[in-house]
């Protein structure tokens, strides 16, 4: 389907013109509506495309304030975004949160960072900014934002209530036992099983959008590897890939292969981690003893490769700095043959324990309805059913290599390890392929010069799809960088998956999503 | 007397034995065996801090517990006096204070640790009941210096002894009903109740759970090949439960809270019918 066919369809059937329509690169669209029409344009996109709101961010154009909604085109594999404009002196807009409930933490985000009221919307709790600690009317995202200097006031964040009969409240967190990030987690319980489940986060919140504006996009690769640690490839890729498209860079066919191959490094020693740590989580030890060997191996192999052991300072703009020649392929490929080895030993002692699966199986389903609309996409929404890999498709660069979409459908913790599991054999199959490759091509493009212009770059990280949008204004530097990490919607994901479960239960199903503090604490 | 002093010394070490074989069967070093004495002699030089929100009780509780336990395990020695329904009540005493002190600073996982441990000690003490009679009855006599007199062994009480290994794990705080090295407060059940603890009430409640463990480990050992009760022989016999524990401990998953239901029926149905099997025998 064309863009045109695709405009007019949404034209005829649903009665609604956009005001300005064009095409950014191959594989965005961007649809310019007037205020009234921006929330019917929204739904209509939401039920054409089945998709969530991917991402939706503000802008400030420093009259004007514009607001972006982007949504995915599964059909043509590519990103369609509504925008819209909105007077600095009206600072509001119709929320549409209501039909479209994947809007609804984009838009407190907005409101909190920009100060733009989601009129309409029910829910005005504070999402990074706590009442506690940041005072009410600074916009830290608005160009003309100056740090506040007073206190804060009073206001207490509200939890949400539930009561009744032998309902009680367990507070835990934000300082938890072991090494982890903070997050406060407020549970109601009748007993033992849990009624209600509230997360509030955002304790780290470290202004990273702020922080990267008005640099050099080099200054911001480096902030961009420390969004999320253990990620730190994934984000500098959808960096880069952002600048790339926003650029016309042709990245060579070399360097796109290396950061495949790394890409899946970090997906797999992710990944067995997290086999490891469902399994210590149930107190079965021994897994965990084993996975942290792999983990490490992979560890090992990462800083033989590139000198870094979370693969940091490979990514630049136009390619990779770190050079694998063929030598380093049969490097990969022997190391491989070890980790393949282990891997095989870790599935039978987790899948042969009756005592293991009977903890995992049926616990903390994630129902794929609940999934679709809280827009949990990646690792936890294909283990409830939702077939989508933005490597399959909207990352040209996989095509060249054969690999599964692995799913599952049931949204247990279960199926969330099983389709850990599969993933990892799968990347091995990806490398082994990429190996044969490496050649001794360039690894750098030639011809970078900075324009301006925005575009997005999306990579499939291992929990999921990683967004990056880029503004870089007339004197290339940064002017707006959105950044969506997967936990941002995964975290809700996980507050529905434990309703029912028991408390003993929640540190297991916590594990087996594994969300990111940092990814999600912007 | 000597008897029990050795025990009391010795008891940490069992611990230390089991987590030494534990962490080498992880293809791990771990700590040395004698890690528990000095964790013991770290809380004891340590400040101890109270909220200031706790009752008396929440003081007092430690001795209790450390009197309680340190009975039971006295009780061993003192011919014709060692009642084995005794040191159930003296083990239940110490529960129950533990649990009042796990509530009494009225924090997020006192209060559930108790509740887990009330429900889980309300399956346990009765299947505990259970394996104690079957025992008595084969011995003819609750008293432990008669019942360790004894020198046969019948498939009752193999029964009995297996039900009363069950008991211990649960006692103990083992997988699969407990996790010892856990630090996941949501999943802690004994730990959760002694979270408030530090310092000296810590090495107390610490030193009693060695001197409860000791006790179980001490008793099924005598009751196995009861013909070789001589103390090499029981220490012998101590090692190779320390070595059952720990393959039981590494090779199984934690259970989901209520199916310990499910683990301790199974404890209770073999007491039960050991205690058939020597009423209909005899």
């Amino acid at each position: 389907m064309d863009v045109n066919s695709f405009l007019a369809t949404l034209t005829n059937k649903h009665k609604i013109t956009p005001v300005k329509t064009f095409e950014n690169g191959a594989d965005e669209l961007y649809v310019e509506t007037n205020q009234a029409g921006f929330g019917a344009f929204c739904l209509a996109l939401h039920q054409e495309l089945c998709s969530p709101v991917m991402a939706m961010f503000a802008r400030d154009l420093d009259d004007k304030f514009q607001i972006y909604c982007a949504f995915m085109n599964f059909q043509t594999q590519t990103w369609v975004f509504v925008t819209m404009k909105i007077l600095k002196t009206e600072p509001e807009f119709k929320s549409i949160a209501l039909q479209i409930y994947s809007a609804n933490l984009f838009e407190r985000e907005i409101k909190e960072m920009f100060g733009l009221h989601h009129l309409g919307n029910p829910d005005n709790r504070r999402l990074h900014l706590h009442e506690e600690v940041w005072p009410q009317g600074f916009y830290p995202l608005r160009h003309d934002f100056i740090p506040p200097n007073n206190e804060p006031s009073s206001a207490e964040y509200e939890f949400s209530l539930v009561e009744g009969e032998g309902v009680f409240e367990v507070p835990v967190g934000p300082v938890h036992a072991g090494i982890i990030a903070p997050g406060h987690f407020r549970f109601s319980v009748a007993g033992e099983p849990i009624i209600n489940l509230e997360i509030r986060l955002g304790f780290t919140h470290r202004g990273v959008e702020k922080l990267l504006e008005n640099k050099t996009p080099l200054e911001c690769l480096k902030i961009s590897e420390c969004v999320a640690g253990d990620s730190a490839f994934a984000h500098s890729w959808a960096f880069c890939c952002a600048l790339e498209k926003i650029n016309r860079i042709n990245v060579p066919d070399k360097a796109v292969n290396i950061r495949m191959i790394l890409l899946e490094l970090e997906r797999m020693y992710n990944h067995v981690a997290d086999l490891g740590g469902i399994a210590l989580d149930v107190g079965f030890s021994p897994a965990q003893a084993l996975s942290a060997i792999i983990k490490e191996s992979i560890h090992v192999l990462n800083e033989k490769l590139t000198g870094s052991r979370f693969l940091k300072g490979v990514n630049v703009v136009g390619g990779v700095a770190k050079d694998l020649d063929f030598t380093a392929g049969k490097r990969i490929v022997d190391s491989l043959i070890q980790i393949r080895r282990d891997f095989k030993e870790l599935e039978t002692i987790l899948m042969s324990s009756v005592s293991f699966l009977d903890r995992v199986d049926t616990t903390g389903v994630l129902r794929k309805k609940t999934a679709q609309d809280l827009g949990v996409y990646g690792l936890a929404g294909r283990a409830a059913g939702i077939k989508i890999d933005t490597r399959k498709g909207f990352m040209p660069c996989y095509d060249q290599v054969d690999f599964k979409l692995c799913s599952s459908a049931s949204g247990d913790a279960l199926s969330r390890l099983k389709v850990r599991m599969e993933e990892f054999s799968q990347s091995v199959n990806i490398i082994c392929q990429l190996t044969e490759k490496l050649d001794n091509g360039k690894i750098v493009a030639d011809d970078i010069n900075i324009k301006p212009g925005f575009a997005l770059g999306c990579v499939e990280g291992w929990r999921g799809p990683v967004l990056y949008w880029v503004n870089l204004n007339d004197v290339g530097k940064i002017d707006r960088v959105k950044i969506v990490d997967p936990s941002f919607r995964s975290w809700q994901g996980l507050a529905y998956a434990v309703l029912g479960e028991i408390i003993p239960d929640f540190p297991l199903c916590n594990k087996s999503f594994n969300l990111s503090y940092p990814g999600r604490d912007l | 007397m000597i008897e029990i002093a050795c025990l009391a010394f010795l008891s940490p070490l069992l611990s230390g034995i089991i987590s030494k074989i534990k962490n080498n069967l992880r293809f791990r070093q771990g700590p040395s065996i004698f890690q528990p004495y000095f964790n013991l002699s770290k809380y004891f030089s340590k400040e101890e801090v109270v909220s200031s929100s706790c009752s008396w009780l929440f003081r007092l509780t430690p001795y209790i517990v450390f009197a309680a336990t340190l009975s039971a395990l006295l009780l061993i020695s003192f011919n014709r006096v060692g009642d084995l329904i005794a040191v159930i009540f003296l083990f239940s005493l110490a529960r129950f204070f533990l649990a009042l002190a796990g509530l009494d600073p009225a924090t997020t996982f006192g209060g559930m640790g108790s509740s887990r441990e009330m429900f889980i000690a309300s399956l346990v003490e009765p299947v505990a009941m259970l394996s104690v009679f079957a025992i008595a009855l084969s011995a003819k006599t609750t008293n432990l210096t008669f019942i360790f007199a004894q020198q046969s062994m019948s498939v009752p009480t193999i029964m009995a002894t297996l039900a009363l290994f069950l008991v211990a794990l649960a006692e103990t705080g083992r997988i699969p009903i407990d996790n010892q090295e856990t630090h996941l407060e949501l999943t802690m059940i004994h730990e959760a109740m002694v979270l408030e603890y530090s310092g000296r009430s810590l090495g107390l409640l610490e030193l009693a759970g060695y001197f409860k463990q000791v006790f179980f480990f001490w008793l099924i050992s005598s009751l196995i090949l009861p013909g070789f009760n001589e103390p090499v022989f029981l220490i012998i016999k101590m090692l190779v439960l320390c070595l059952v524990v720990a393959a039981v401990e590494v090779s199984l998953a934690k259970m989901r809270l209520f199916r310990v239901v499910d683990f301790l029926s199974f404890a209770g149905i073999l007491s039960a019918m050991a205690i058939v099997a020597l009423v209909l025998g005899a």
